[in-house]
């Protein structure tokens, strides 16, 4: 589920660390997808007329048609995606784990009502609630995946800790998911939006890191204690502490220990038991494969093997299947553009130094004749 | 203080149409040298390198280094209202939000003026390292654009190969293929007309069309074009301005698919 509000805390207070770019900018960077998030994105997106996709025996199959046609897509875009699968939860996310299976049971619950009431649009909303990626989705798509010649990795743990371990070592540009704890884990640039539909036409938001922590004046030591007061997935938080409340403390006192010392604990307690420092560990240092040993192979896509999966008992279109393999093919087939920025070093960017409220303020002067007057327009050095 | 004075107007238009292909808004550095703007495409395949010497303009002055950020299709606008032959002065103050232009008819009396909005950009600064080129080619500018006008019916990309025989163009696609060969021919008369090429090693880059026919934009610019090539490394297209500085652009190359 990532971090509490962070999206928000981030637009209010680093709000030059978001950039939106389009797919085609992307072209020849290696991007590591969180695959657990996608196919839940796949599972509740790709559906039609509310229910989800399935073959005749009712096997689902919007998850693989997600993965074979929005992989195409990035493919075509001169995109090199790995796709990175969540391995075991690791023990403190229990807590976490429990609460979700508390709000299915309810949703359950609010789906018979909704049933037996007949309320169509209640209907579709739980069903898309109780949605669930399963084991045999995912195998599922590995198998696709590796059809299409296209890598994927098991991670020992979380996906986005193995992610963000993969972009610090430099063998991928970004990780790509929704959940913003991929920053936490060092993840130097995060990409969101990056699997959705072609259709939503939805910008895809970069966020950088480095610009985070300078934005915000923080050390990442700094930033992941700040994520842990705002609330994750690993332990609970302090009740009355929102993100506002979080960086102001963060800033002040620069780690939990001393923050914990200092405010009025009848007014804010504590969880019991509190275990940041277990929460801590698992960001700073997270299970995860060494990126080194890891060889990431783009190959040849199995044509008859990929029709035999799809169209088989799946029931895929053999005609909509070859020509995505096409598409896939054609993709692979011509030399790539290579970056300019993979040859020269960027020395440094001048940020665009007017703020929105400054803004504000030169609007009359713009108009004045004699052009500006001198003030506002921030000189960058 | 800003201010720079230029005889003649139409070198301005003429290096706005050259890169507002590429390009959708830039900064202007303005230093007591001259003003140079350096910006890479949205898709960070090419670069623009741009630079005016201060001692090529009729007047030039500035007293505090100043960045002008610009929407390039705006100044486009500016510029197109500038007869044949105007006298153009740019001019802005320390800190100014804004950019004058003005423009003075040659054979009647009139002046036009024109202010424009600034604009806040992000700048990103790329050093570009010496290149020691294999190959560098020096060619009509004018063939050069007529050459890739040409091969980009063919195919999307263009492989330039630089032989001691010679540089040889090509492209290939569903249609057919086109080649096209030129051999260093110099011309004493006519020096523009003269093809040099200078080859240390022979190479053979790929580039897209895309973006070589955007910098044929710069042709009227420059009588002569010169394409410099190694291994490995962007190629650069230099159009010099004369008297006044040069335009320059680096192209990525497009690489093999076999290193994964």
């Amino acid at each position: 589920m990532g971090i509490l509000h962070l999206t928000k805390l981030l637009a209010d207070v680093a709000p030059q660390c978001i950039k939106e770019t389009e797919l085609k900018t992307y072209f020849g960077r290696k991007i590591a997808i969180d695959a657990s998030m996608s196919l839940y994105q796949f599972l509740i997106a790709v559906r039609s007329e509310g229910a989800q996709l399935t073959n005749a025996d009712g096997e689902t199959t919007s998850h693989l048609v997600g993965t074979f046609y929005r992989t195409i897509r990035l493919l075509e875009n001169g995109i090199k995606p790995v796709y990175v699968f969540d391995g075991k939860p690791p023990e403190m996310k229990g807590g976490e784990l429990n609460k979700r299976m508390e709000k299915r049971a309810e949703a359950q619950k609010a789906l018979d009502k909704a049933m037996e009431a007949g309320d169509q649009a209640e209907v579709d909303k739980f069903n898309k609630r109780l949605v669930k990626v399963t084991r045999e989705h995912a195998n599922e798509c590995k198998e696709l995946l590796k059809l299409m010649g296209v890598p994927y990795i098991e991670a020992p743990c979380e996906a986005e800790a193995q992610c963000a371990a993969m972009v610090k070592a430099g063998k991928i540009f970004a990780t790509a998911t929704e959940d913003m704890d991929a920053l936490t884990f060092g993840s130097n640039v995060l990409l969101r939006h990056l699997t959705f539909s072609e259709a939503r036409k939805m910008p895809i938001q970069e966020i950088h890191l480095d610009v985070v922590l300078r934005e915000m004046q923080l050390s990442q030591k700094e930033f992941i204690d700040l994520c842990i007061l705002m609330g994750c997935d690993y332990t609970d938080s302090i009740k009355g502490i929102g993100p506002k409340k979080s960086i102001d403390l963060i800033r002040q006192h620069k780690c939990i220990e001393d923050i914990l010392k200092s405010i009025d604990k009848n007014k804010y307690p504590p969880p019991e038991n509190w275990n940041y420092e277990g929460a801590r560990d698992l960001f700073e240092n997270p299970d995860v494969t060494d990126p080194e040993t890891i060889e990431l192979k783009w190959s040849e896509p199995d044509e008859e093997g990929m029709v035999k999966f799809l169209c088989g008992h799946r029931q895929f279109s053999e005609d909509r299947v070859r020509n995505g393999i096409k598409k896939l093919q054609k993709a692979r087939g011509t030399s790539t553009q290579a970056r300019l920025d993979g040859f020269f070093t960027v020395l440094g960017t001048t940020p665009a130094k007017r703020k929105v409220e400054d803004k504000k303020k030169n609007t009359p002067s713009k108009r004045g004749k004699t052009g500006g007057s001198g003030k506002g327009r921030g000189r960058p050095k | 203080m800003f201010e720079a004075r230029l005889l003649n107007s139409a070198i301005f238009k003429k290096v706005l149409d050259a890169i507002k292909d590429l390009l959708n808004e830039g900064s202007f550095d303005c230093s007591d040298s001259g003003i140079q703007l350096q910006a890479m495409d949205n898709s960070h395949v090419s670069l623009v390198s741009l630079n005016l010497k201060s001692d090529g303009f009729d007047k030039y002055r500035c007293d505090r280094n100043l960045i002008l950020g610009m929407n390039l299709a705006s100044l486009a606008k500016v510029f197109k209202s500038s007869g044949e032959g105007d006298t153009v002065t740019i001019k802005a103050q320390d800190d100014a939000d804004t950019v004058s232009f003005m423009f003075e008819a040659k054979k009647q009396d009139k002046i036009s003026d024109y202010e424009m909005k600034l604009m806040n950009l992000d700048q990103e600064h790329l050093g570009i390292p010496d290149t020691e080129f294999s190959c560098i080619i020096k060619m009509p500018s004018a063939e050069y654009a007529r050459i890739i006008r040409d091969l980009s019916q063919f195919g999307e990309s263009i492989v330039i190969s630089c032989t001691k025989e010679g540089v040889k163009f090509s492209a290939s696609g569903d249609i057919g293929t086109g080649n096209v060969k030129l051999a260093q021919t110099i011309n004493f008369d006519k020096e523009e007309d003269s093809v040099v090429i200078d080859m240390q090693e022979p190479v053979t880059l790929t580039f897209a069309c895309q973006y070589l026919n955007s910098f044929a934009k710069a042709t009227p610019l420059s009588n002569q074009v010169t394409l410099s090539m190694c291994d490995n490394v962007p190629l650069v297209v230099e159009y010099e301005i004369p008297d006044l500085g040069y335009l320059r652009y680096y192209l990525a190359p497009k690489i093999e698919e076999d290193e994964n």
